[in-house]
């Protein structure tokens, strides 16, 4: 026998907290819809990230003081190192060309693949 | 009914609720002391990693395969494994079921020397060359390329640069065209308040959390209520499980290359190049006019992401004679996952690509 939802407290409650969640979402969309929000958030947006780059700053300098690297210096290691290993990348691929690696990852991958044969059922009309 | 029926009825409620609230207490404790349910299990081989950038083939799961391959691109906000969040629930298990060949470009967060990587590293470098990756791993020349969302943006521009091929066939779920109906962010992004500049010369790369706050604050509330929802429904297991799932994918966003965000901003936001077709890439126009494969575009009608106004102009814009729109109920990420998009897209995405893919 169907319930009349009137009777179902806990349905009830799923519709109330939808229509909460609907009615906060639509109030907030409208208040950050404005010009004014959009300035004030962009402002503290700029500032935490001026904050943010100064803040790296003083850290280089402070790690320089204590002779250790800073974050820019390792993250110029990093690109090297990212170069060397695209250079082995590079490397690699012509020895898996001049060794036909190509039919050992086939092998490696499980034996033979599916033969490329497939074709669709027959479904009538296109979605 | 009589009132006998009605206390009977309201008696074998209460009941039903007290067993609820005794499940809820028990399986609650699960909830925090159990790990959460491991997303993105389909077997797997990385077939070439390049910094934020990862191309994976799926093994097949079919005995006899489409010709055509499939290369999922994945947007570069959020994690790949949406495509195969749980067994029963991974578009990426059902497409290998059908007998698709299906590789995946997936995102790693982009490390600090990618900050200069730009729209043209991503378009006219990484997809051309994974898709010559997979045209060469399975030996055949033409590929079917589906983009989600940004990574749809990414296989648009991509079509329209490369209009001589080997492109069989585009999909797009969700992807934005007309960047001026892109809602709150359009007015976030303003140029008269937002100094993107500042922004990418100070941090470099754009922060996860930046990324993850403006989603959240399209819709403030709608966390808040899924908490309460999943206090509701412990007793569920599948609830739970499902929440959990997309409760850790939304929380998961990437970093976004600095270069790349300033020319999303600037080009596609500011200038809405894609729209206006004012998109120059490595001295070419990226022209929707240009992509001429048959086209599918998936998009939800309560998007609140990319609103279906922003996502419409693809259709109506590209050159191709055969093309598609489908229009979904549901949001942006009901479309990919969850039982909106198994009972409703799946089988639709599967006819579309069956006879198109042989």
């Amino acid at each position: 026998m169907a319930e009349s939802p009137s009777k179902d407290p806990a349905a009830a409650w799923r519709d109330l907290v939808t229509q909460w969640e609907k009615n906060l979402n639509e109030l907030a969309n409208r208040t950050m819809g404005s010009d004014e929000f959009a300035k004030s958030v962009n402002q503290a947006v700029g500032l935490s990230a001026g904050m943010q780059s100064s803040l790296s700053e003083a850290m280089g300098r402070y790690l320089a003081s204590l002779n250790l690297p800073s974050r820019t210096e390792m993250a110029a290691i990093g690109e090297r190192l990212h170069a060397i290993e695209q250079r082995l990348d590079r490397v690699l691929e012509l020895l898996q060309a001049s060794a036909g690696a190509a039919e050992a990852e086939g092998a490696v991958a499980g034996a033979k693949p599916p033969p490329r044969t497939k074709r669709p059922r027959d479904r009538g009309e296109k979605p | 009914m009589t009132a006998a029926g009605e206390i009977d009825l309201i008696g074998s409620r209460i009941q039903a609720e007290v067993e609820r609230a005794i499940q809820r207490n028990i399986k609650g404790l699960e909830y925090f002391s159990s790990p959460a349910p491991v997303p993105g299990a389909t077997p797997k081989d990385l077939l070439h990693t390049r910094g934020t950038l990862n191309l994976y083939h799926y093994r097949p799961l079919a005995a006899e395969l489409y010709r055509v391959p499939l290369l999922l691109v994945m947007a570069t906000t959020n994690r790949g494994y949406i495509f195969d969040l749980a067994p029963g629930q991974s578009l990426v298990e059902f497409l290998l079921e059908q007998g698709y060949d299906v590789y995946l470009i997936d995102w790693s967060p982009p490390r600090p020397d990618e900050k200069r990587l730009r729209l043209e590293d991503y378009t006219l470098e990484f997809i051309p060359d994974c898709v010559r990756r997979v045209a060469k791993h399975c030996g055949e020349d033409e590929v079917t390329i589906l983009g989600y969302c940004m990574g749809g943006v990414l296989s648009v521009i991509y079509a329209a640069l490369h209009p001589e091929g080997p492109l069989k066939n585009l999909v797009c779920f969700t992807t934005p065209i007309d960047w001026t109906r892109m809602g709150l962010f359009t007015k976030w992004a303003h140029r008269d308040f937002f100094d993107v500049d500042k922004l990418v010369d100070a941090l470099g790369n754009v922060p996860s959390e930046f990324i993850f706050t403006s989603f959240e604050m399209l819709r403030p509330a709608t966390r808040s209520a899924g908490q309460i929802r999943l206090w509701e429904n412990l007793w569920n297991d599948e609830f739970v499980k499902s929440h959990r799932m997309f409760e850790r994918w939304s929380t998961d966003t990437l970093p976004l290359a600095g270069e790349y965000f300033r020319q999303t901003i600037k080009e596609l936001m500011w200038r809405n190049g894609l729209f206006e077709n004012a998109l120059t890439l490595g001295g070419r126009r990226a022209d929707l006019g240009n992509i001429r494969a048959p086209v599918l575009h998936v998009v939800a009608e309560h998007d609140h992401i990319v609103p279906y106004e922003a996502a419409r102009p693809l259709i109506e814009r590209v050159g191709s004679a055969d093309k598609q729109e489908l229009v979904l109920k549901g949001g942006h990420v009901s479309v990919v996952a969850g039982r909106n998009a198994v009972q409703r897209l799946w089988p639709k995405l599967d006819a579309w690509l069956g006879e198109r893919s042989i």
